[in-house]
């Protein structure tokens, strides 16, 4: 080439090559403003993508609180025990598993059904399952000198709901059973997360199911902590970042007596039943007791098949809590109430007196309801009436009632409706009024069922727990705190008052004194119970028939069947002339209500007044 | 003749500017791979090795490799065809050749001998180029374009592409042709799409215009990369510090995406230094191509300098986002010894070409 070809070429190649040079430096300039763009004005974002990316938040479960007795003994509480826990997910085969583990952990043959059925049906969340739970010290020295063979396997300390009277609190306190949604209260944290979560309980995610620990879940449960780990990009936790840790709920104190309870569960012993007591002085329930029962220590920590089956299919029906939703005829305990009643509307007054001649004819039918006595009790006041508990006297006021105004008043002391401030799912009975009966059995009211009402009888039905809190409204002459089993700093606030200008204080001086005499006069129809104490005590015992027959033979016929034989019934109050305790005390099929029921009764007395 | 043999062809510029970017690279690789030694020793050993072929290449003279230009094309290509023989599959790609302990991936060859065979056949044609050189240039290009193509190695088959027609351009292709070329690639661009690209890649494609389609699948490795470069900040979070290089989030950290972990763990003061170096590195080429001794060799430098860039700047483009995914390493800092060796190898020949004055005039 000549030179000047060699310089056109030279300088094309340069304009060229500075072309490209300059597409290149441009591209650079690119990049850099890209990463200028991701690195600085994005920063945020990008960080907290990256955040995100690598902090995995799983929950860490807090105690729940522990429930303690009025005189700050524990009832309910977290009870640590050194467990062997697995990982059952990643166990592929759970019977050479077993029989690798065997030599160091000794288990039974039931200790390895149990754990192979609760494997098959456990619940995504819970990834731990206890094999074996409280080992003794020589058994975690064994298992951790040979830990390294059972990678699936660890000992740690886990906590259970444990009570020391786990028979006779379990109504009243109630049980806690697993639960999958307990982290809701946490929604920061995603659900997968939660089969990661750190668990205390050996029972993983629990929760209360009936009781106190239901009632108050809310208050027990405690503050769940988080715990957030760094995972990689396959999901393996790598290590520990940071930990919030979890509050442990709060306790509850409850007004609740251990010895009255104890005695109440003694003396009702086997027997269909229920006791409560409450103390009139701040309205808190000292004893709720139910027979038979059942143990929530059982229930709470892995009941096995067949012990539940057993007891769903008691005939007895021991889950069934008698002292808040049995629905009970009040039979003669319902007296004072119609008392109360004849004296607010003038029917009667305090001396009015009229012939028992032992049976009462209803004037409209000819229909005869007949009292418990063959030839009945003579000339007979509301006094009387009340110590002999004459049926002929209250079919008589009942006669002369007006069913509305009845049932209001019954209303007004607490039956037919719910009382009790924090008691589970109690229920509300009945107080029967015309609508009910029409809109119920498509039939009119009659006069004769506002007699039958007169004795107790008939449709009405009171739960223990109602008939306590009429018996404390009787003995603090109607002003009583709203009854409750947790200990409140203002129940004194909480006041319950029935008030009647007509119903004075010697109308209830006069009441407490008849009622005074049922038990501590020698016509007192629940005089037997008179001697087994030193104070004194009111009440009203009664016998609700469950079949309304016309004579004593019947009866005698009738009670060959022990499901047919009368209901025992009591309230009471005392000591007096100043009560501080009220009772009331249902025996099924207990039959004559001042002797069956009323040493019941007596002892819870005895045991919250010694104290 | 013994100043002759005393004499050794060597730039100090490129020498320590590539020196700085390699040791640079052995730091970024052992943070990029969880801190393995191996890798990280294996990578050291061939940056060795390739500073003394660097050594070794820059001195013959560039005519050397003017004459044995058509040779090393066919021993390239023979390669290639070994490789098609006798390679092991990995992956689904056959890319690989084995001698003994090392492998040896024959498509880097051809990013040399490409540009410099083509750089032998125009140098010395009039200007403008003629249709026939033209045509048979393209053929050359493509036809080795299409049998790296087909291992599949896209990204390495565009570099050889990018190689040959660098070359083209600069020896002085009418404006004309390129103008009808992009319009015809334009025209032609469906039957690419359907017919050429394996389905990943149209995949690859789709997913850069729009990240939502599959967060987890596809697009995964695209935002985690600019999470990880993002989350770097300006001044980065730190050596061996970065949680999504660290943990595995980042994908193939030790190759393509090693320059996210330098975005992460050192900011975009680490990328500003990073980029500064290769600015120079491209400088001092593009000086020493505007001032080469003859068409030759300014056609050789040019287009192995510009060979290097579009290496470079793809990497860069994809790895924040700017290109769709294509498996190209981030040069002299990537794990891999083929593609190092032949950098330097590319490097060695500049520096020939640079550095031999002529004692004949031509």
């Amino acid at each position: 080439m000549i030179f000047e070809e060699r310089q056109i070429e030279k300088n094309n190649f340069s304009s060229r090559a500075i072309l490209l040079f300059g597409i290149v430096v441009f591209s650079l300039i690119a990049v850099l403003v890209q990463v200028f763009s991701l690195q600085i004005s994005g920063y945020n974002d990008y960080q907290l993508a990256a955040l995100k990316n690598k902090n995995y938040e799983v929950p860490v479960q807090a105690l729940r609180g522990e429930i303690f007795d009025r005189d700050g003994e524990v009832l309910i509480k977290n009870k640590p025990t050194f467990d062997l826990i697995t990982r059952p997910n990643l166990i592929s085969d759970i019977d050479s598993f077993l029989d690798e583990i065997q030599p160091v952990i000794f288990l039974s043959e039931s200790d390895r059904n149990q754990y192979k059925k609760l494997e098959q049906e456990k619940a995504f969340v819970n990834k731990e399952l206890v094999l074996k739970k409280d080992l003794s010290d020589e058994e975690i020295a064994r298992f951790n000198v040979r830990s390294f063979n059972f990678q699936n396997a660890f000992i740690a300390k886990r906590y259970r709901r444990i009570s020391e009277y786990p028979n006779i609190f379990s109504h009243v306190l109630g049980y806690t059973s697993r639960s999958d949604d307990e982290f809701k209260s946490m929604p920061e944290i995603p659900r997968s997360h939660w089969r990661d979560a750190e668990l205390v309980y050996a029972h993983g995610l629990i929760k209360g199911r009936t009781g106190l620990e239901e009632i108050y879940e809310d208050h027990l449960n405690g503050t769940h902590g988080k715990r957030v780990y760094e995972i990689n990009a396959r999901g393996k936790l790598v290590q520990s970042l940071s930990l919030i840790e979890p509050l442990k709920g709060s306790d509850l104190y409850t007004n609740l007596d251990i010895e009255a309870q104890k005695s109440a569960a003694k003396f009702l012993g086997n027997r269909r039943g229920a006791v409560v007591a409450i103390d009139l002085d701040s309205g808190g329930i000292n004893v709720l007791y139910s027979s038979p029962t059942y143990s929530i220590n059982q229930l709470s920590n892995g009941m096995n098949e067949d012990d539940f089956q057993t007891l769903i299919n008691d005939s007895d029906k021991p889950f069934f809590n008698r002292a808040l939703q049995g629905r009970y005829p009040p039979a003669s305990t319902i007296k004072p109430a119609i008392g109360m009643y004849g004296l607010l509307k003038n029917i009667v007054n305090w001396d009015f007196e009229m012939k028992d001649p032992g049976f009462f004819e209803l004037p409209e039918t000819g229909r005869v309801f007949r009292g418990w006595r063959k030839g009945g009790h003579g000339k007979v006041n509301m006094h009387k009436a009340f110590l002999v508990s004459s049926n002929t006297y209250f079919f008589s006021l009942a006669y002369q009632a007006d069913i509305k105004e009845l049932s209001n008043h019954l209303f007004s002391l607490g039956f037919g409706q719910k009382v009790c401030k924090d008691c589970y799912d109690e229920d509300q009975a009945l107080v029967p009024t015309p609508e009910w009966k029409f809109s119920v059995m498509n039939a009119g009211w009659v006069k004769g069922d506002t007699v039958n009402l007169g004795i107790g009888q008939g449709y009405l039905l009171a739960t223990p727990m109602q008939l306590a809190y009429y018996a404390s409204l009787i003995a603090k002459k109607g002003v009583l705190s709203e009854p409750s089993i947790v200990k409140f700093e203002d129940a004194k606030k909480s006041l319950k008052i029935w008030q009647d200008d007509k119903f004075d204080d010697s109308d209830w001086n006069k009441m407490h004194q008849a009622l005074l005499g049922v038990i501590e006069s020698d016509f007192g129809t629940a005089r037997s119970i008179r001697d087994l104490k030193q104070f004194q005590v009111a009440g009203k015992s009664g016998t609700a028939e469950l079949v309304g027959l016309d004579s004593k033979e019947a009866y005698q016929e009738l009670r060959t069947s022990e499901f047919l034989r009368d209901h025992s019934i009591i309230i009471a109050f005392g000591p007096m002339p100043n009560p501080r305790y009220a009772v009331s005390v249902v025996i099924e099929n207990g039959e004559s209500g001042g002797a069956v029921a009323g040493p019941v009764a007596i002892e819870v007395l005895k045991s919250l007044i010694n104290e | 003749m013994s100043k002759q043999l005393q004499k050794i062809y060597f730039d100090p510029y490129l020498f320590f500017s590539l020196f700085l970017l390699s040791t640079l690279g052995l730091f970024f690789l052992f943070s990029a791979s969880n801190a393995d030694f191996s890798i990280v020793l294996k990578q050291c050993f061939y940056v060795f090795v390739g500073f003394i072929i660097m050594t070794l290449v820059s001195q013959p003279d560039p005519d050397v490799f003017r004459r044995t230009s058509g040779s090393f094309l066919i021993f390239s290509l023979l390669l290639l065809g070994i490789t098609y023989l006798f390679g092991p599959e990995i992956n689904g790609a056959q890319r690989w050749i084995r001698f003994g302990p090392f492998s040896f991936q024959s498509s880097e060859l051809l990013k040399l001998a490409v540009p410099i065979f083509l750089a032998n056949f125009l140098f010395n044609k009039k200007l403008p180029i003629q249709r026939k050189e033209i045509f048979i240039s393209l053929l050359i290009i493509f036809s080795c374009f299409f049998v790296v193509f087909t291992q599949p190695d896209l990204g390495t088959a565009i570099i050889i592409a990018c190689s040959g027609l660098f070359v083209l351009f600069l020896s002085g292709l009418s404006w004309g042709f390129i103008g009808g070329s992009f319009v015809l690639l334009i025209l032609s661009s469906p039957f690419i799409w359907n017919i050429l690209l394996q389905p990943f890649q149209r995949q690859r494609i789709a997913t850069f215009f729009n990240q939502d389609i599959d967060p987890f699948g596809a697009s995964w490795n695209i935002i985690q990369s600019k999470v990880a470069i993002g989350s770097g900040g300006f001044f980065g979070k730190g050596f061996r510090e970065g949680s999504q290089t660290q943990l595995n989030f980042l994908p193939e950290t030790e190759t393509d995406f090693i320059f996210s972990v330098i975005g992460e763990e050192f900011g975009f003061i680490g990328v500003l230094l990073l980029l500064s170096i290769y600015l120079f590195i491209l400088l001092r080429c593009f000086y020493l191509a505007l001032n080469a001794r003859d068409r030759f060799c300014r056609l050789v430098i040019g287009g192995l300098t510009l060979t290097f860039a579009a290496n470079l700047i793809i990497n860069l483009c994809m790895v924040v986002g700017l290109l769709p995914v294509v498996g190209m390493p981030l040069p002299f800092i990537s794990k891999g010894g083929s593609s190092l060796i032949s950098l330097f190898f590319a490097f060695g020949i500049i520096i020939s070409m640079s550095t031999h004055k002529k004692f004949l005039p031509q």
